[in-house]
């Protein structure tokens, strides 16, 4: 497994998420993280370049109409076509993951992004992100969140 | 004077909040197109007039680097300026797209302080705001 600085990925994504959404988001223990009973929605895009792997955002899929409105400036009640959830969803780790590349390793980095993919999250999967040290939880505005960043070089 | 605007983005979510960052900016806008990827913005190029395009990197079909690229062949580049819109603009990619007739590059997450800055000085106009 390659190393990074996970405090650098930590802070990138809080940042950039409040940036993006004015949630405000904590590392949590996944020991510690709340996820029974909850739908989750995971978003996942692959990078190529001086940097490869993959970066995906779990969340759980109640709030990703609250994300949506916050990046788009509407209401959350006024939002229920998945199809621009999922993409709101998206577009999030398509901006995260940009900042992360680059704050890992600086403006000079030569990197392609891929687009997300967006889908339901199963409970095998919720199980195995919760078990897998590729992912750290967070705590946003109440609700858990995982990210996880797996390298390949 | 109003500008038509291009907003180039394979997200629906992007266009969405660039032309809200336009319209909360105050720039005077006639007509706003959107595309998907750079081939549909080349579509709307041949059959509208546009007098500025805001273009991401990072999309399918055809991405921003391979649309302006595509524009500096037609030799049309310079007359219709274009603004990168992206989470991905390291140093290297940015100067290729300056070095192709890239005016001036908004990194996302974006404010329409920022947008209503590069539109003034892209266009050389002040706006409404």
């Amino acid at each position: 497994m390659l190393e990074y600085s996970q405090e650098t990925v930590n802070a990138t994504f809080m940042s950039i998420v409040e940036r993006l959404t004015f949630m405000f988001g904590e590392p949590m223990n996944k020991d510690d993280l709340d996820t029974e009973a909850m739908d989750f929605t995971l978003a996942r895009m692959s990078f190529v370049g001086d940097m490869i792997g993959t970066l995906s955002v779990a969340v759980p899929t109640a709030i990703t109409a609250e994300i949506a409105a916050n990046i788009l400036g509407l209401e959350a009640e006024d939002l229920s076509d998945k199809a621009m959830l999922d993409d709101a969803l998206g577009e999030m780790l398509n901006v995260v993951c940009g900042h992360i590349i680059m704050d890992l390793i600086g403006k000079g980095a030569n990197f392609k992004l891929h687009s997300p993919e967006v889908l339901p999250v199963d409970e095998s999967m919720l199980v195995e992100m919760l078990a897998s040290s590729d992912f750290q939880g967070f705590e946003l505005d109440d609700s858990p969140a995982l990210l996880g960043l797996k390298l390949e070089s | 004077m109003a500008f038509n605007i291009l907003i180039v983005d394979d997200s629906a979510t992007v266009r969405a909040v660039i032309n809200k960052a336009l319209m909360l900016a105050g720039v005077d806008m006639n007509l706003a197109y959107q595309a998907g990827n750079g081939q549909e913005a080349l579509t709307v190029l041949e059959n509208e007039w546009v007098d500025l395009v805001f273009c991401d990197i990072s999309m399918p079909v055809m991405d921003g680097e391979e649309f302006v690229a595509k524009l500096k062949e037609l030799g049309i580049i310079d007359s219709i300026p274009v603004v990168i819109v992206s989470s991905a603009g390291s140093e290297p990619r940015l100067a290729r797209l300056k070095a192709n007739g890239v005016r001036d590059f908004v990194q996302k997450p974006f404010t329409p302080e920022r947008i209503r800055e590069v539109v003034e000085s892209v266009m050389g106009v002040a706006s409404n705001a």
